[in-house]
């Protein structure tokens, strides 16, 4: 009886614990994707139909960009290479599943490149069940060779689609570079492929960030002499001004991309939180002090709004309703925090935190209130931000002597550099479904 | 009237005999003076400029080139004007009230320790800090405009202690005169 009091004891003390703090939030979407275990896919050589193909670097480039991809994506896991000796050569219309189900594959994937008119190639994808032989899907690609990455994400795309996950590998970055001289904004893959310039001013460009739909750009743009809010428009090229006078910066669309919030000074020389209604044009402002308040983003539901506030002394990590009410703060530890990033699960938030002179970006667990340090004791490390699927993020570190941009997964393994011209700061993945 | 006009032309036809016999007989005397011929400037004083018009002549460039207006320096992390910058918004405010057609930018910048985003806010209150400095000292608001860059634009590169103050300043650009 004692025993059984103690229990119930504990398991409130665990309710009250966990209601407590601020995991309070309602409708976090959280899916659990730490220990489920990953995918084994066998991804033998592609075939080609014409012998020019023999030594093209487009079936090399084809193939490798898909097996980077779908390693990437800790979805799948694929099995080395090498193991495929111990199988004959494969036989597009007489698969011996035996043999595959040997390596311990659970998904084949097969493709043959041909040859079409010009410069064209045509990628024929199917990807099969191994223990039963079925196909999962199949695909025929076709671009023009210059376009064989894009060809490799679409097809890692689809597996990721058939698989029930984000299809993020044909979504871009943009980020700041200098590597023309002046800070401009810049696009990317998310594998820091097919790097291409945006903007062409010859001010300075700043912290961009995406539209859901991926059409539009919002940033701060020193072309009036000053840092105004602009959006552009990727693909008519046209800028509109969103907010002038003072500093205006830091914008992130909603998930629905009907609201923007971000930090403005316009109307007292301070540094405030707005929310702006994209289509009314309404703004509601959702600080009133003297203080900084700045670097807003929003909670994947829309509901709430992480930022940094300078209102306890030092700039810390807060939390807010989107109306600006029931602030709450997040961060203790440390003097310093900045650059709040939710991931899009809502389940976590990573930030930078400046401890004896060193930035490094951390990762908060809401579900559990547990604090993880993604970078150590390598330069300066910061503007972390998520990839789709939350199990990856970017950020921009001078480890090497100058600024790059990295990726690193959530749990602080398989850290890649991304970009190697001039200091490339700022990254920002496009919004995915 | 006829008779009139036969006395005006022969007494007309006299005088000219009479010249052109005089002029036959007149020598020109040699000599060897020689005339001086000089041109004496006329004495005009070209009139002083103003110091008001010599400014005005200088393009802003120029004026900004030759730092009547100096930069003050913060603390790390801070925005309160120091006790040893109070003198140079003194001498960059008596030098504002003497040239009243003056505009200025007050540009506030930071080292680059801080995020990117902190630091836009930062610089910007550092401009108004020295905004404010100089109304109580009499600039009225409108002469001064306040810009932050934040970090983006150090003065100078460094990692050092010295590099980093140098860089956490207020600029004061002229830009109207």
């Amino acid at each position: 009886m004692i025993k059984n009091n103690r229990i119930v004891l504990m398991a409130l003390l665990f309710l009250i614990i966990f209601t407590s703090g601020i995991s309070g939030q309602e409708e976090i979407k959280v899916r659990i994707t730490e220990g489920i275990p990953m995918i084994p896919i066998a991804l033998p050589q592609f075939d080609y139909t014409d012998n020019s193909l023999v030594n093209d670097r487009v079936i090399k480039e084809l193939y490798e960009t898909i097996w980077n991809d779908l390693e990437y994506s800790r979805v799948f896991k694929l099995i080395p290479r090498q193991y495929f000796t111990y199988i004959g050569k494969l036989d597009h219309e007489n698969i011996s599943f035996k043999d595959w189900e040997s390596v311990q594959a659970r998904v084949l994937i097969t493709g043959k490149v041909e040859i079409s008119e010009g410069d064209r190639i045509i990628f024929n994808v199917k990807v099969y069940e191994v223990s039963t032989g079925n196909i999962i899907f199949k695909r025929n690609f076709g671009a023009r060779k210059e376009f064989i990455r894009l060809i490799a994400h679409r097809t890692s795309d689809e597996m990721m689609k058939h698989f029930g996950e984000k299809p993020y590998f044909t979504s871009k970055v943009v980020f700041v570079s200098n590597r023309d001289r002046n800070k401009e904004i810049y696009i990317m893959d998310y594998d820091g492929g097919r790097q291409k310039r945006i903007t062409f001013n010859d001010y300075i460009d700043l912290m961009p960030s995406w539209s859901k739909n991926g059409e539009n750009l919002m940033f701060t743009t020193y072309k009036r002499g000053f840092p105004d809010l602009v959006k552009f428009n990727l693909y008519s090229g046209r800028t509109d001004m969103i907010s002038s006078g003072g500093v205006n910066y830091r914008a992130d669309w909603s998930n629905e991309d009907n609201k923007l919030v971000y930090t403005s000074s316009k109307k007292n020389q301070n540094a405030e939180i707005y929310v702006r209604e994209m289509d009314s044009g309404r703004e509601k402002r959702l600080t009133f002090n003297r203080i900084i308040d700045s670097s807003p983003c929003w909670s994947p539901n829309g509901k709430e709004i992480a930022f940094t506030s300078q209102r306890t002394g030092t700039p810390q990590i807060h939390i807010m309703d989107e109306d600006g009410t029931n602030v709450r703060r997040v961060t203790y530890e440390g003097t310093y925090h900045d650059n709040a990033a939710w991931s899009p699960d809502g389940s976590r938030i990573a930030y930078v935190s400046r401890i004896e002179g060193r930035f490094d970006i951390y990762v908060l667990n809401i579900k559990n209130n547990t604090i993880t340090k993604l970078t150590e004791m390598a330069g300066r490390n910061e503007n972390p931000g998520w990839s789709p699927d939350s199990r990856h993020l970017m950020f921009t570190s001078n480890r090497t002597g100058s600024y790059q941009l990295y990726s690193i997964d959530y749990n602080g393994q398989n850290l890649t550099k991304l970009t190697r011209k001039g200091e490339n700061l700022m990254p920002k993945w496009q919004k995915v479904d | 009237m006829k008779r009139f006009l036969v006395v005006i032309l022969s007494v007309m036809m006299i005088v000219f005999l009479f010249n052109s016999c005089a002029k036959k007989v007149k020598t020109v005397p040699e000599t060897t003076k020689v005339e001086q011929v000089e041109e004496q400037a006329p004495k005009v004083d070209k009139p002083q400029l103003t110091e008001e018009e010599i400014f005005l002549q200088k393009s802003l460039d120029d004026i900004n080139k030759e730092g009547n207006l100096k930069k003050i320096n913060f603390d790390f992390d801070k925005y309160s004007i120091r006790e040893d910058m109070k003198g140079i918004l003194h001498s960059n405010a008596d030098w504002l009230l003497k040239h009243q057609t003056v505009v200025v930018s007050i540009a506030g910048h930071c080292d680059e320790r801080g995020t990117v985003e902190y630091n836009m806010a930062l610089g910007e209150k550092r401009a108004e800090a020295a905004m404010n400095y100089l109304l109580n000292l009499g600039i009225s608001a409108d002469r001064m405009k306040i810009v932050s860059f934040g970090k983006n634009k150090p003065l100078v590169k460094g990692i050092d202690e010295d590099t980093h103050f140098q860089n956490r300043r207020d600029e004061f650009i002229i830009v109207k005169k």
